[in-house]
């Protein structure tokens, strides 16, 4: 059995006395591309901030790589893409490389200056999103397709083994996004790299995953690839007037109102 | 003209001005890129009105006063830090009480002392006049410590500054490079006192770097400009407050004020000629 990369158990997070994840379990094994859905404030961001510690849980624990999050320091094995990322200040004068070198520095290596290992790597990163040709453009002149993918280089750079993605694609054109899709498909593929993608679209996150987890408050799992039918998951999540209509030879998902 | 100005370093008070404003320019120039960035230039103005209240305590006990502004400093520094991760008041807030307690602590003891004297204004404004060889020592010590935390912390900082939340994740131990960031900006603050004086220092920490920022396009050459602007700007402040004898931190200022307006006007001009280039490239498209 592949080994267990996050696992998420009785995970309860409260704001200001509001509960927000209640009772959450969640298991991702390596190799894994976990998809997360779900409405507006129903917690998917706050799943992976507690994943990454970055909130305060009330009860229940969070597991990286078999370590308890609290004493897990290896951030170097893990690549983020914030949900807002590319809303960055307009007027700061960086350049897409300096951006993506950003990626090389980590905990246990405060205060070193960077190697040519570290720049190789970098422009690994770059080329493989496509932005090598860019490299030397202020990031402020960019598109934001161009600009989510500094920060996909950017969290690619330290070829992480997790790499977790917040609504990482929201913005991107359809080819870019189509791009994405073959690079996360690759680097399962090459580097058996674990994906944890958060989405709004349901038709993205059906391509992408194996395994899809819905989120309200409470959580909803299941594996994709096994044929289970997420109808029912889906409903208890955005409503039971929702009909989902699913495209198993495209793994894709089309939502109606009824 | 040319040798009015050499004729400036005969002078022992003008060698040690010279060498305080190079360091004070050099620092704050550095620091606050990232004070600007971080749209931080309020603490900057925190930390020089705490200086005040530390000078009017030194000038009312008779110690050295850039020890006390230090020491008054750093508890201020130490105190928004801690008012900040309690989550006590927002940031702005604890910044702010600090600046009204270092002015109005500053008043208070120089009501004790018989009011506002000329030491105190030179405190104030600056004065290169005042600048003893004691200052010297203390501001290449403080140089050296600033320098070597900026040169050693370079990329962290660029990383916590363009993004702290991102910074976190990766490992870096954001709240403590805060806290010594902080602590350097107290010293480049101390650095520059008797050189530009301790209200008009937070100048320093902006205008060279806001200055940098209309031209540059990567966070290395806004660094890069931003220390060339300063000396500039240092230097030149340095010479008209020797030959129209009138307040350094003042000129200084003034002549700042005059090489941001040049570079927002070159920004502007740089940009209107890439409009009417890429207006005609469109023009002349088969």
């Amino acid at each position: 059995m592949a080994e267990p990369i996050v696992e998420v158990k009785d995970l309860v997070v409260k704001y200001n006395g509001n509960i927000v994840l209640d009772h959450v379990s969640l298991r991702v094994l390596r190799g894994d591309v976990l998809g997360i859905v779900g409405p507006n404030g129903g917690g998917k961001t706050t799943l992976l901030n507690a994943i990454l510690g970055n909130v305060d849980v009330s009860s229940g624990s969070v597991r990286l790589f078999g370590q308890e999050q609290r004493k897990f320091k290896d951030y170097q094995r893990i690549g983020y893409v914030a949900q807002h990322a590319i809303q960055f200040d307009p007027l700061f004068p960086a350049t897409v490389e300096e951006i993506v070198r950003l990626g090389c520095i980590t905990r246990k290596r405060l205060g070193r200056r960077l190697s040519r290992e570290d720049k190789r790597a970098a422009m690994q990163a770059m080329e493989v999103v496509g932005i090598e040709d860019i490299r030397g453009k202020k990031i402020s002149d960019l598109s934001g397709g161009q600009k989510q993918r500094i920060f996909i280089a950017k969290a690619l750079v330290r070829n992480p083994e997790l790499l977790i993605l917040d609504e990482a694609t929201s913005g991107l054109d359809v080819c870019i996004q189509d791009r994405f899709v073959g690079l996360l498909h690759t680097l399962k593929e090459e580097r058996d790299i674990t994906v944890i993608t958060v989405s709004h679209d349901l038709s993205s996150i059906m391509c992408q995953s194996n395994k899809l987890a819905v989120v309200n408050r409470n959580l909803f799992y299941t594996d994709v690839n096994a044929g289970t039918d997420p109808t029912n998951l889906l409903r208890e999540a955005y409503g039971q007037h929702f009909t989902f209509v699913f495209h198993h030879d495209r793994n894709e998902c089309i939502t109606h109102i009824e | 003209m040319a040798l009015d100005i050499l004729s400036m370093f005969q002078y022992a008070f003008f060698q040690r001005a010279f060498i305080g404003g190079i360091c004070s320019a050099l620092l704050c120039s550095v620091l606050g890129v990232f004070i600007v960035l971080r749209r931080e230039a309020l603490i900057g103005e925190g930390v020089a009105h705490l200086s005040f209240g530390g000078i009017a305590l030194g000038l009312f006990l008779s110690i050295y006063p850039l020890n006390t502004a230090l020491l008054l400093s750093l508890l201020g520094i130490f105190a928004i830090s801690y008012m900040q991760r309690k989550k006590i008041v927002y940031s702005e807030m604890a910044i702010g009480i600090m600046i009204s307690f270092g002015l109005a602590f500053g008043a208070v003891l120089a009501s004790f002392n018989g009011g506002f004297n000329v030491d105190l204004f030179s405190y104030l404004f600056g004065s290169i006049l005042t600048i003893t060889t004691d200052d010297v020592y203390l501001i290449i010590t403080l140089s050296a410590i600033v320098l070597s935390f900026v040169l050693l912390f370079y990329k962290e900082l660029m990383h916590m500054t363009f993004d702290e939340q991102g910074a976190r994740l990766t490992g870096i131990p954001v709240f403590w490079l805060n806290l010594a960031f902080n602590i350097m900006l107290a010293f480049a603050v101390v650095v520059s006192i008797k050189v530009i004086g301790s209200l008009l220092v937070s100048a320093l920490l902006i205008i060279p770097a806001g200055s940098a920022m209309q031209l540059s396009r990567s966070f290395h050459s806004t660094t890069m400009l931003s220390v060339i602007l300063g000396e500039i700007i240092v230097i030149f402040g340095l010479v008209a407050s020797f030959i129209y004898d009138v307040a350094s931190g003042g000129a200084i200022v003034l002549f700042g004020i005059v090489v941001f307006l040049v570079c927002v006007a070159i920004k502007k001009l740089v940009r209107t000629e890439e409009g009417v280039d890429s207006r005609m490239t469109e023009a002349v498209k088969p």
